[in-house]
């Protein structure tokens, strides 16, 4: 399949889209420090997937996306973030035990590595939201054709 | 505590769902079955458990009080469960289970199975969260969780062109609806500045405003959308024949009662009850009560494709339902009320089994025969014996008939309200002519003489069997005791909604 962007784009998107993908990560990564998380990082993350679909026509896409895979991770991440939510289970569901007493992610507030179950949830909603919309979009792009 | 796993467990399932379907077909509708047997044992022990105590059990999401430190109100999401809600808890998981049980065999030549049993997994989750919650934004949650799980296992089949005109109807119109409902909270988060519904109801009696009236009325707006009330029933008459028949049954069975019925009885006792004239809104729902009571079983008689005739039929059942809730608000404290709440409930359980017993029934036939138009389908009983059996039990339910469990309902509601307003029971008996008249127009059909089409068919397989002999078994079994099933849980479920002060204090303490 021939692909409908120029080079111009192509290029552009080559170094675009590993930028965006950091800048997505970072986003998920201090999601108990700053304004975003799991949500905004997982779809920045995504829209560096969609520039990929876009650029590079969905015959390259095809290549690089597997099914199977995407769907496994999203199961995943859900499976991560139902599983910090049950750390606590002895006291409650979705009680903070990585903070209040756990082996890490306890260190000063405002550091990388506090907030307890709260970094992990969302490095989960990110690997869910990202895998979700890309195969979301995947899905669509393949979308058979235009007319029957 | 087993209250989390209510939730736990059916999410895990739904999560773990694409990792297991990896294994092979056979692994992942084993697990979907696995599943829904554990939450339905889940949901068992925590009925008996509030069944038993007769008290209401509050679990606090990340804590272990809800309230803050400090302070004297609730800043947590906490879960509330009292005999209503765990007895529409252990109704959701059973048919449920029953469903999931069903399309092992009912499902198998359509595709994409593992994106189904999620959705069937996720659609579970929903309902059984809006049945034990107890913060409003935590219930809008788990209603658009339900929500938007039916939209897509409605347009599930999306081969077929009224799969998707369905799925696109009911999506767009209740979207709408859950924008109302999202409205309502906002009305109500901006005004009190609370969202924990126990708080709220205490905050409403203090001091009951104009903004909280509006937000009551695009609730109920909202939810009697959800549940299929007359003049917003359109969607359902579409959605539910669209739908493969194990999803109609759940939809019909459990959706439009969990996210609508039930959902506007707990807001309108628990959260409403102190701060609003329940005359007047009792007689709002008596209104629209009666109009879909009419509209829904009159619809039903003309219908001539089965799934569509069972769908009319359960808007106008909805109609008993809220009906009763309707009488249960307006004769708040007396006699009366006790009683029509209490049919209420109990007609909820009840047509919850017969209707998805019926769907199951029509979903058969549609394997086995490739058609539910009615006109091409006379005298399936010579060939399909047990499924015939299952479809007479069931409609000799739903209209009523002594023996089974729909008599006991319908006579709460029939009595109540004839002492409340003969003019009403007179409707309601209207209702039950129509709905008589609509069930014994398919049994003749059931029963007639074989036409061509139908020669040649064979009763389904056990997959599809089982299911339907469970809920014809748990059918006969509540119309054997039917007054003592209503003295032990259904009056005491009545008389926990209508004690408001209770829900109140479970969660805030001695106040």
């Amino acid at each position: 399949m021939k692909s409908d962007m120029g080079l111009i784009v192509k290029t552009t998107a080559r170094a675009t889209i590993p930028l965006i993908g950091i800048f997505g990560a970072y986003v998920v990564s201090h999601g108990h420090l700053t304004p975003g998380g799991g949500f905004q990082g997982g779809a920045t993350i995504a829209g560096a997937g969609i520039l990929f679909l876009i650029a590079f026509g969905l015959g390259e896409m095809k290549k690089r996306y597997n099914h199977h895979l995407y769907s496994a991770l999203e199961g995943l991440g859900g499976l991560a973030f139902l599983g910090a939510a049950m750390l606590g289970m002895g006291v409650a569901f979705f009680y903070n035990a990585l903070w209040q007493d756990g082996p890490f992610f306890n260190g000063q507030p405002g550091t990388l590595l506090s907030a307890g179950y709260l970094p992990i949830m969302n490095l989960a909603v990110g690997l869910k939201v990202f895998t979700g919309l890309v195969s979301a979009m995947a899905a669509i792009a393949a979308y058979r054709r235009w007319k029957e | 505590m087993m209250l989390p796993y209510l939730i736990i467990v059916p999410l895990f399932g739904a999560f773990a769902t694409p990792l297991v379907g990896l294994a092979g077909k056979k692994a992942r509708e084993l697990w979907a079955v696995l599943i829904t047997a554990l939450t339905l044992g889940v949901a068992s022990e925590l009925f008996y458990t509030v069944w038993k105590s007769g008290e209401i059990m509050v679990y606090t999401l990340g804590g272990k009080n809800p309230l803050g430190q400090g302070v004297g109100f609730p800043i947590r999401i906490v879960w509330e469960v009292d005999l209503l809600s765990a007895l529409f808890a252990l109704m959701v998981t059973l048919i449920a289970f029953v469903a999931v049980l069903y399309s092992t065999e009912y499902m198998r030549h359509d595709t994409g199975l593992e994106k189904y049993y999620t959705l069937v997994l996720v659609l579970e989750v929903g309902m059984l969260g809006i049945a034990i919650t107890g913060d409003l934004f935590n219930f809008y949650v788990f209603l658009e969780i339900m929500s938007i799980a039916s939209y897509a296992l409605v347009a599930f089949r999306n081969d077929t062109w009224e799969g998707i005109e369905a799925g696109i109807k009911y999506m767009f119109t209740g979207s709408l609806a859950s924008a109302f409902i999202l409205l309502g909270i906002v009305l109500l988060y901006g005004q009190y500045g609370t969202l924990t519904m126990a708080y709220l109801a205490k905050m409403i009696a203090g001091n009951p405003t104009f903004t909280a009236k509006v937000a009551l009325g695009l609730l109920a707006g909202g939810l009697l959308f959800k549940s299929g009330a007359v003049p917003v029933h359109m969607w359902l008459a579409d959605a539910h024949p669209a739908a493969p028949s194990s999803i109609s049954a759940m939809l019909s069975g459990l959706v439009i009662k969990i996210g609508g019925t039930y959902a506007l009885a707990r807001l309108a006792f628990s959260v409403f009850g102190m701060g609003i004239s329940m005359k007047t809104v009792g007689w709002i729902i008596i209104f629209f009560a009666c109009a879909t009571l009419i509209v829904g079983n009159a619809m039903a008689i003309i219908q001539t494709d089965m799934k569509r005739l069972f769908a009319f039929s359960s808007v106008g059942q909805i109609g008993y339902i809220l009906l009763g809730i309707g009488i249960g608000l307006a004769a708040y404290g007396s006699d009366v009320g006790d009683v029509a709440l209490a049919g209420a409930i109990y007609h909820t359980v009840n047509h919850a089994l017969m209707k998805a017993l019926l769907f199951l029934v029509a979903g058969a036939v549609i394997h086995q025969l490739g058609t539910k138009n009615l006109n091409e389908l006379s005298g399936i009983a010579r060939r399909m014996p047990v499924t015939s059996f299952a479809f007479l039990v069931g409609a000799a339910a739903i209209i009523g008939l002594p023996p089974l469990n729909g008599f006991a309902s319908k006579w709460l509601i029939y009595e109540s309200s004839a002492l409340f307003n003969p003019f009403l029971a007179a409707i309601a008996i209207i209702g039950t002519a129509f709905c008589t008249a609509a069930y014994i127009r398919v049994l003749f059909t059931f029963f007639g003489r074989p036409s061509e089409r139908v020669v040649n068919a064979t009763e389904p397989g056990k997959a599809m069997l089982v299911p339907m002999l469970i809920l014809v078994l748990a059918i006969i079994i509540m119309g054997l005791f039917p007054w003592a099933i209503s003295e032990k849980v259904m009056i005491p479920a009545a008389k926990t909604l209508e004690n408001f002060s209770a829900y109140v204090t479970a969660v805030l303490g001695g106040v």
